[in-house]
């Protein structure tokens, strides 16, 4: 195939538009947690350049996340419930998924459509709609406001989104080489583990990443079912960050814990591109 | 044993300094715990009512928002102060902040910090401070700048449109559920919000503006004028030097020539759980957490004003308000609560959606938005509608 | 599918039942159940008893009140000038996000597919939008187009005073440039996949006969995607139709920019009002059943082609 240069510069323009735009709001969000809090106002008549890019460099807005220690800072235990509420989550869900999606995948049994459709229905669910009653049952269960209050309702996303992509890719598996193994003398349990477990861990790791990329998310179930730093997660706590007084808007501690919170998703991103891309691709499309 | 406070965090640290203050004045009695809410009053009150919804124990001390106390009251969440407790918790207390720790003629707040706004002028552009808002609308025109207000569509604009409605001679409500809105001067009030917001006086942002971005915009040096809160002083000293220089106080202007501004009225009382397994500790708590030495710790950190008239004297007062200090209490003397009701936030937002966004209002026929608020706030006063 | 579902069928027909395949099934069952049962409970339960709480009057505020009052919750929803506001802005935004994200996700789709450099490159940076929490998107959007924090006003031909979110068209389109931001990745990729799935020779043969790009795009690539297309689209549109961050951070539902679900919040969470705020939410509910089956019934997408992951 002869591609023309004309081609090849439209490329060009394509792939550079798509990453500066991309990567736009991911810059500006790090210049604004860089300025110096008294320079973050801008104005009429200043440059798009001096808008944009701090003046002097500091990390004021990073330390004063940190400052007072678990205690007193506004920041690390709804950091620390971030991720733990989201590895709890992905946890359960890829333990029960798993066992369904090995169901589906491999096993005959009538109702599995079914399940597969039920799912995905319920991936489409609004969460306000259950927003309401999980309050009101929390507040007689005990549950508002801990970590199993926001982990169940987590579940509502997480099992179909866990189910489907983990049935895609357990269908790609070659099964049958499980029994090769037996033939050849291993246990079933050393079939499993020397085969089995290495096909099909990349798309467990795959599944896994998503789910946490969702529960991480999540924001209307964290300011609705959480009332302190007990459990609220970082998306809930950075709408109530307080600033210098009363009145003001705590832009630049926003910013710098926007940015950490950012950090992970960049590094999932980075070294799992290709995992996570054939994860949201798997199974979407079935002839 | 301990009690838990739940209280709205303040960043000069007032709250964990006079905590720690009455834990030591128990003499071991008790320890009280801090459980800090977020700094938006609405979402701190979100957060309250969930959990005095469930008949939350671990609730002892409530840190409240001077709106809250009829909602609160009329759910059976608070206990009342009674006899000497509320004797104590009083004295020397303006009438109005009095008036916003009670329901239906029963005191349920131990007052610690108001706050009211005042009228922040340039004493490099004004002469005088104006009088009434027409006044200062032409004065803005004249000189071709801004008037700082707050009317996002959030409590800040329910704060400035009760404010205009009182000072135009007026209240919205007479009773829990009776609308009051004498039509005349109700719709005096909405023409002047109409006024301002279709003025070139009025800022671009103005119906998207909160206290942060009127401090912001009269620092950036075009407004002559702002309302806003205590804050906005040490804001301006502190980010815009050569403004804070040429900063003067007035009380509110008033909307009728010769009646009185009746400007707006914040700060926070302190209440008792029902839900509190300690009540009587917890009243005592109550009790130096409002002291006058709790209060001056919240204006030396935070420079909130004291809710004691008495105060206003104190060089710890003088210092955190320069000049200004007698403004403040007469402010704060002057100042009209807002309605007291049980279904308060109903009406709050009836009234945010009712007349956001203020541009919306026409000055020369204000009659179509006074019929609106009227009967979104008759609906809302007994809960009815999506709001 | 297809052949899982032949084989199923099969299986039905084959009489009488092995020993094997009873086993397998209840094996199959046994492994599902704890999966579905936990669904059940996180989704059926709750939206059941939302709708026992539409049908009261149930305010936390005013505990002593309350009782079953029929439909009334739902009229007062339905008669109210808002919920149709709402719900109209729920639908514009919905619309107009998609659309725009279908053009652009196809774009970026064709280019992670056919370009001759860079793929790995934009295939790593797409990503980036999608893994980003959706409230720390539109904080940065906000910050960059609110007058006293950005610099969009510093713009060249922007007008340095515009106050985005005082108008509202203009918050509109910022909340919709916040949102197609967000998502667009995910529509790209699950077109990528409908790519994949073309035979190349086909173009191949048509380059032979004569058509020219455009002709290729509009008569092969197209039609043979509608499948990968018609999916993404009710995923993103179930999805659209949900959009409750971007806007609780940018207006809170100012200048009427509210969508159903910060309607729904409002009752519920700052009102307390659980009867007339479960009325709105069974309400939403019934709209995106009502979506998914038009895209079902006038598209004919089959569900179980789709995958979540929105």
């Amino acid at each position: 195939m002869e591609r023309g240069t004309r081609e090849y510069a439209l490329w060009s323009i394509g792939i550079v538009l798509i990453v500066f735009v991309a990567l736009l709001p991911v810059v500006w969000i790090v210049s604004l947690s860089l300025k110096e809090p008294s320079t973050i106002t801008t104005g009429p008549g200043i440059s798009v350049w001096d808008a944009f890019f701090p003046k002097e460099i500091t990390f004021d807005n990073y330390k004063s996340l940190f400052e007072g220690g678990i205690d007193d800072s506004p920041f690390i235990k709804p950091l620390i419930n971030s991720v733990l509420i989201a590895l709890i989550t992905t946890l359960i869900s890829i333990v029960l998924a798993s066992f369904a999606a090995y169901a589906i995948a491999r096993l005959n049994f009538p109702g599995k459509s079914a399940i597969l459709a039920g799912a995905l229905a319920i991936a489409m669910f609004p969460p306000i709609s259950t927003v309401g009653p999980l309050f009101d049952m929390w507040r007689t269960l005990g549950l508002y406001d801990t970590y199993p209050g926001l982990i169940i309702p987590y579940l509502t996303f997480s099992l179909p989104l866990a189910i489907y992509t983990l049935v895609a890719f357990f269908r790609e598996i070659p099964w049958d080489l499980e029994q090769a193994a037996q033939v050849d003398g291993a246990t079933p349990f050393q079939a499993f583990r020397k085969v089995i477990v290495p096909l099909a861990a990349p798309g467990v790791f795959t599944a896994a990443i998503l789910v946490f990329i969702f529960c991480w998310n999540d924001f209307l179930f964290a300011i609705s079912l959480t009332s302190s730093d007990a459990s609220r997660t970082v998306p809930a706590a950075l709408a109530f960050f307080t600033g210098e007084s009363q009145f003001t808007q705590p832009v630049g501690s926003i910013a710098a814990a926007a940015v950490i919170v950012t950090i992970p998703i960049i590094v999932f991103v980075l070294i799992f591109q290709r995992r996570i891309v054939a994860g949201l691709t798997a199974g979407a499309v079935k002839g | 044993m301990t009690l838990n406070w739940f209280v709205g965090t303040q960043p000069g640290g007032t709250i964990q300094e006079v905590a720690k203050r009455c834990t030591e004045q128990s003499n071991g009695e008790y320890t009280i715990n801090v459980e800090l809410l977020p700094t938006d009053a609405s979402q701190q009150r979100e957060q309250l009512v969930r959990r005095l919804g469930a008949e939350d124990s671990n609730v002892d001390l409530i840190g409240m928002d001077v709106i809250w106390t009829a909602e609160f009251a009329n759910a059976g969440w608070l206990r009342e102060f009674t006899g000497e407790d509320a004797e104590r918790v009083t004295k020397d207390v303006f009438d109005s902040v009095i008036e916003s720790a009670s329901f239906e003629g029963k005191l349920y707040g131990a007052p610690f910090n108001t706050n009211t706004q005042l009228l922040w002028y340039r004493t490099d552009q004004v002469d005088e401070p104006p009088e009434t808002w027409a006044e200062m609308i032409d004065e803005a025109e004249r000189i071709g700048g801004f008037i700082q207000v707050q009317a996002n569509r959030y409590e800040g604009f329910t704060v400035w449109v009760n404010a205009m409605i009182e000072s135009a001679g007026t209240q919205i409500l007479s009773g829990p559920e009776e609308v009051d809105l004498e039509e005349g001067s109700t719709t005096e009030a909405l023409a002047m919000i109409g006024r301002l917001a279709n003025s070139p006086a009025a800022p671009r942002d103005i119906s998207t503006s909160n206290e942060d971005t009127a401090r912001l915009g009269f620092e950036a040096g075009d407004s002559p004028f702002m309302l806003n809160y205590t804050f906005a002083y040490a804001s301006a000293q502190a980010n815009a030097p050569e403004v804070a220089k040429n900063m003067g106080a007035a009380v509110f202007p008033s909307v009728v020539k010769g009646e009185p501004g009746r400007p707006p009225l914040g700060g926070f009382n302190i209440g008792v759980s029902s839900f509190s397994e300690h009540p009587d500790e917890a009243f005592d708590a109550a009790a130096c957490i409002s002291s006058p030495e709790s209060q001056l710790i919240a204006t030396k950190l935070d420079g909130l004003p004291p809710s004691n008239e008495t105060l206003y004297r104190d060089p710890v007062v003088r210092k955190a308000f320069p000049g200004f200090a007698k403004d403040v209490a007469d402010s704060v003397r002057a100042a009209a609560p807002r309605p007291t009701t049980p279904a308060y936030t109903d009406l709050s937002l009836a009234i945010q959606r009712s007349l956001h966004p203020p541009d919306s209002i026409n000055p020369d026929d204000p009659k179509p938005a006074y019929d609106k608020l009227y009967e979104a706030v008759s609906d809302a006063v007994k809960r009815e509608g999506l709001l | 599918m297809e052949a899982s579902g032949a084989r199923m069928r099969l299986g039905r027909n084959r009489a009488p039942v092995s020993e094997r395949t009873r086993s397998e099934r209840r094996l199959g069952w046994l492994l599902c159940a704890p999966a579905v049962i936990a669904m059940l409970l996180v989704t059926a339960y709750p939206i059941g008893y939302a709708v026992v709480l539409s049908l009261q009057d149930v305010d936390l505020r005013f505990p002593e009140e309350g009782g079953f009052v029929g439909l009334d919750n739902y009229v007062a929803v339905l008669t109210s000038e808002l919920w149709w506001t709402d719900l109209l802005n729920t639908v514009f935004i919905m619309v107009v996000t998609v659309a725009i994200e279908l053009v652009l996700g196809m774009l970026i789709a064709l280019v992670m597919y056919r370009a001759i450099f860079g793929r790995g490159l934009v295939r790593t940076v797409v990503l980036i939008p999608y893994g980003i929490v959706t409230v720390v998107a539109a904080f940065a959007w906000f910050y960059a187009f609110n007058p006293d924090t950005g610099f969009v006003n510093n713009l060249p031909l922007i007008g340095d005073e515009t106050s985005w979110f005082g108008e509202r068209f203009s918050a509109f389109a910022v909340i919709i440039l916040a949102e197609v931001w967000k998502t667009t990745p995910f529509m790209a990729l699950l077109l990528l996949a409908g790519l994949t799935t073309i035979d190349s020779g086909l173009y191949e043969a048509a380059r032979v006969d004569g058509a020219n790009a455009w002709q290729r795009f509009w008569k092969i690539t197209l039609p043979l995607m509608k499948p990968a297309i018609l999916v993404a689209l009710l995923f993103r549109t179930l999805d659209a139709f949900r959009v409750f961050d971007t806007i609780f951070i940018m207006t809170r539902g100012a200048q009427d920019t509210e969508s159903v679900s910060i309607l729904g919040f409002s009752q519920l969470i700052s009102r307390l009002n659980l009867g007339l705020g479960s009325a709105v939410s069974v309400l939403i509910f019934l709209c995106v059943l009502l979506i998914a089956f038009v895209f079902v019934r006038w598209f004919g997408v089959r569900m179980a082609e789709g995958r979540p992951g929105a």
